[in-house]
């Protein structure tokens, strides 16, 4: 008899262990799925929309226009310029590299950051009190 | 209970994945976006438009090495 109440409870702490686990991934995965596209799109727009492309053009033309007042032949002001974008070009090199997940130290941090920030937002929606409470229980 | 939740975390997948797919699809667009503007602002400056186009093919560049690495990382991860 106390056999079968043990194995009861057992069960039913299993299965309440697999609802938490449920819930607790539900809403993990809806403030991914909020915050995750918000941070791509920015970090893609901050490069390649129409107006970070005007400002950067914006920049590269001022640059080439002083050049070619100041007296510099056509082809020198243009590789001169060339030159002025790859500061552009670096920029896009870390952007590769976040993108492409360069292991290191970097990317440990990115993650650090990431997993704070959803505990942050668990933390909002009180999931992180029920977790604090259940470590509590064991 | 526990049925809505199983629903509501494939529709939250099912949304996130969209949501990439939609992201990964606009990103040419956006590249080809920033590009055009890139160009007329130095043909405005007077650049002819054979070297306007030669500086903003870096656009290109970037958004195809971009894109490799992310096709790197999903395939390595595999």
């Amino acid at each position: 008899m106390a056999e079968k109440e043990r194995e009861c409870c057992s069960e039913k702490r299993k299965e309440k262990e697999e609802k938490e686990d449920i819930e607790e991934l539900r809403e993990v995965l809806s403030v991914v799925s909020k915050e995750v596209p918000a941070l791509i799109k920015g970090i893609i727009g901050s490069i390649f929309s129409e107006e970070a492309g005007r400002d950067m053009g914006r920049a590269a033309a001022a640059f080439y226009k002083e050049l070619k007042e100041a007296g510099l032949p056509e082809d020198v002001a243009v590789r001169m310029t060339e030159g002025y974008i790859s500061a552009f070009t670096s920029l896009g090199e870390v952007l590769k590299q976040a993108v492409g997940g360069k292991k290191g130290v970097e990317s440990k941090e990115l993650e650090k950051e990431i997993s704070r920030r959803i505990k942050e937002k668990l933390v909002e929606k009180g999931l992180a009190e029920k977790e604090e409470g259940e470590n509590e229980e064991d | 209970m526990k049925l809505r939740s199983i629903i509501s975390i494939i529709l939250q997948a099912t949304r996130l994945l969209l949501i990439l797919l939609v992201l990964w699809l606009s990103f040419d667009w956006k590249v080809r976006k920033a590009r055009k503007a890139f160009e007329k602002e130095l043909l405005e400056a007077g650049m002819a438009k054979k070297d306007a186009k030669k500086l903003s093919a870096w656009f290109s560049k970037l958004e195809k090495e971009i894109k490799q690495a992310v096709k790197t990382t999903i395939f390595a991860q595999r």
